[in-house]
């Protein structure tokens, strides 16, 4: 059986830090699978060289049977997998509705001749294409927020917003860094609730998360990271349990 | 009545310039100071065609100047593609600097520091435009195209692909979108219409020397845009037609023609920098 998205041997380094260093793992499809460890273990650097953002010196990175090597970002976009940061990296000046919009593939008049010389078709493609994001708004429960501008909505409000811009995108392969940090209890249960959501949709999620309580009620498999290294994997159960990870996860702290 | 006309006239082949201006600097976040070149480059090759032995009517060689801004546009846009925010600014402004240079200097292209005088007017399909009423006309179709141009564009996909590309790329590109090609056709597009505003100006001034086409005239659209709003197409539009009513206004006060030029400068100056400090948003536009 060929894996859904499989990595293999991934090194990457930043000036004299090793960043990724033999890394290699796979995910399952329709699955959330929890990418966790310690701040510097390479989490983000692995989203990076996945979605064509960095240039690995090494290794490999498969997507359903096709290398992904030399892939520019949008075009990693173009073959199922969309991301989302961090900080976040909304359009702060645009609409919550205009945020998805940029997200949504294949716009007729996304260049200057089609806006030009075909407006009517260009208005009612985009009106079209408008529906469509709303749906997509409502769907991660943002619908009465769609005119308001992302500087005006809360902080997990706009958590909620990068995870629709991801899903405009039509990504099957969806990558989430860091989710539910930062977010109040009441958000934090709404974006699990929308993540298990998505899963039953048929989406697969990769999620970085710190957050062990997030881990356990979401992840169906959890990958730990240590110094750019696949250390161990297994169900959250085993993972959480197994004192060498706590040991190395808390520092010692447990 | 011809003060007027030529006002008009003069402040709608601005208003493309506006258009131009506004599309990189206030839309794209390509902060350029060499729109102005890029003008010259288009009044000289309208000249250059109707002053030819054999002439060539306006409109093709209007659309050679199009086509000739479009590429230069282009071109002189690439570094901003690898050269970011600031340091775009220093090519830009060299790029300014070097145009300066060839047009005074390349004296049997462009007439050097003295210019080049007896432009004939534009013709359309051969009847040439010569009453500046024609002229003024001509003119406001350019700026009503430019203008319903610029409408169609910004409220189109690709318009709110412009302004996020602005706010964050790198977002843009994750959300699978090309962003180098999306900033080549805004540059492509910029190019266009400061061409098509060159060969109106050459061919309404029938006169055109380097000093219209300098930093200074860079600077001056720079102002407009800020002045009149950036990022908005009735920003484009106020800028140009209030910032070209100053020196007629200052013609009104007793002031001697020799320092009139510096004074204007000056009050250029002034509004550029007042405008940034307490007003970034300009009369009609959204923050820079």
């Amino acid at each position: 059986m060929t894996a859904y998205l499989e990595v293999v041997g991934l090194e990457k380094r930043f000036g004299g830090l090793l960043a990724l260093q033999d890394c290699s793992f796979a995910i399952a499809e329709r699955r959330i699978t929890c990418l966790v460890g310690p701040n510097g273990a390479g989490k983000t650097t692995i989203f990076n060289v996945i979605t064509g953002f960095l240039k690995p010196e090494e290794g490999s990175v498969t997507f359903r049977g096709r290398s992904l090597d030399g892939f520019t970002p949008q075009a990693v976009v173009h073959t199922g997998i969309a991301r989302t940061f961090q900080n976040l990296r909304l359009f702060a000046d645009l609409s919550a509705l205009d945020n998805v919009m940029v997200g949504l593939q294949r716009q007729f008049a996304e260049e200057p001749l089609g806006a030009i010389f075909r407006p009517l078709h260009a208005a009612r493609a985009q009106a079209r294409r408008r529906e469509e994001a709303r749906g997509i708004l409502a769907h991660v429960g943002l619908a009465d927020r769609a005119n308001e501008r992302v500087r005006n909505l809360s902080y997990g409000e706009q958590k909620l917003l990068t995870v629709a811009r991801v899903l405009a995108t039509g990504a099957e392969l969806l990558l989430l860094d860091e989710p539910a940090s930062g977010l109040s209890a009441g958000a934090l249960d709404n974006i699990m609730a929308l993540l298990r959501r998505l899963q039953n949709e048929g989406k697969t999620l990769l999620v970085v998360e710190h957050n062990t309580r997030v881990v356990q009620q979401i992840a169906d498999d959890v990958l730990f990271l240590h110094q750019g290294h696949l250390m161990a994997q297994g169900t959250p159960q085993e993972i959480i349990a197994d004192p060498a990870l706590a040991e190395i996860y808390f520092g010692g702290a447990i | 009545m011809d003060f007027w006309f030529s006002y008009i006239t003069l402040a709608e082949i601005y208003v493309l310039l506006g258009l131009s201006t506004n599309l990189l600097v206030g839309i794209v976040g390509i902060f350029s100071v060499s729109q102005a070149a890029v003008f010259g480059v288009g009044a000289y090759i309208v000249a250059y065609f109707l002053m030819a032995a054999e002439p060539m009517s306006f409109l093709p060689a209007l659309g050679i100047a199009a086509v000739g801004c479009i590429l230069l546009n282009v071109l002189v846009t690439l570094p901003s593609l690898r050269v970011s925010g600031d340091y775009f600014v220093v090519t830009s402004f060299g790029i300014q600097l070097l145009a300066t240079a060839v047009f005074t200097n390349w004296t049997a292209g462009t007439g050097g520091a003295n210019g080049l005088p007896g432009i004939p007017p534009p013709d359309l399909f051969h009847h040439p435009l010569e009453s500046t009423g024609q002229l003024t006309l001509l003119c406001t179709a350019g700026a009503v195209l430019g203008c319903l141009a610029f409408f169609l564009i910004m409220r189109a996909p690709f318009g709110r692909l412009l302004r996020a590309i602005r706010e964050d790329e790198l977002a843009v590109a994750a959300a699978g979108k090309n962003v180098l090609r999306a900033k080549v056709s805004a540059a492509a597009l910029a190019g266009a219409f400061a061409g098509v505003a060159g060969g109106l100006y050459a061919t309404f001034l029938s006169f055109i020397d380097p000093s219209s086409f300098d930093l200074d005239a860079s600077i001056l659209l720079l102002t407009m845009v800020v002045v009149g709003g950036a990022r908005t197409l009735a920003g484009s539009i106020i800028g140009p037609f209030l910032l070209l009513a100053l020196p007629q206004i200052l013609t009104l006060l007793d002031i001697p023609t020799t320092i009139a030029a510096a004074m204007r400068q000056l009050l250029y100056g002034m509004l550029l920098i007042l405008f940034m400090m307490f007003r970034p948003q300009g009369l009609a536009g959204e923050r820079l």
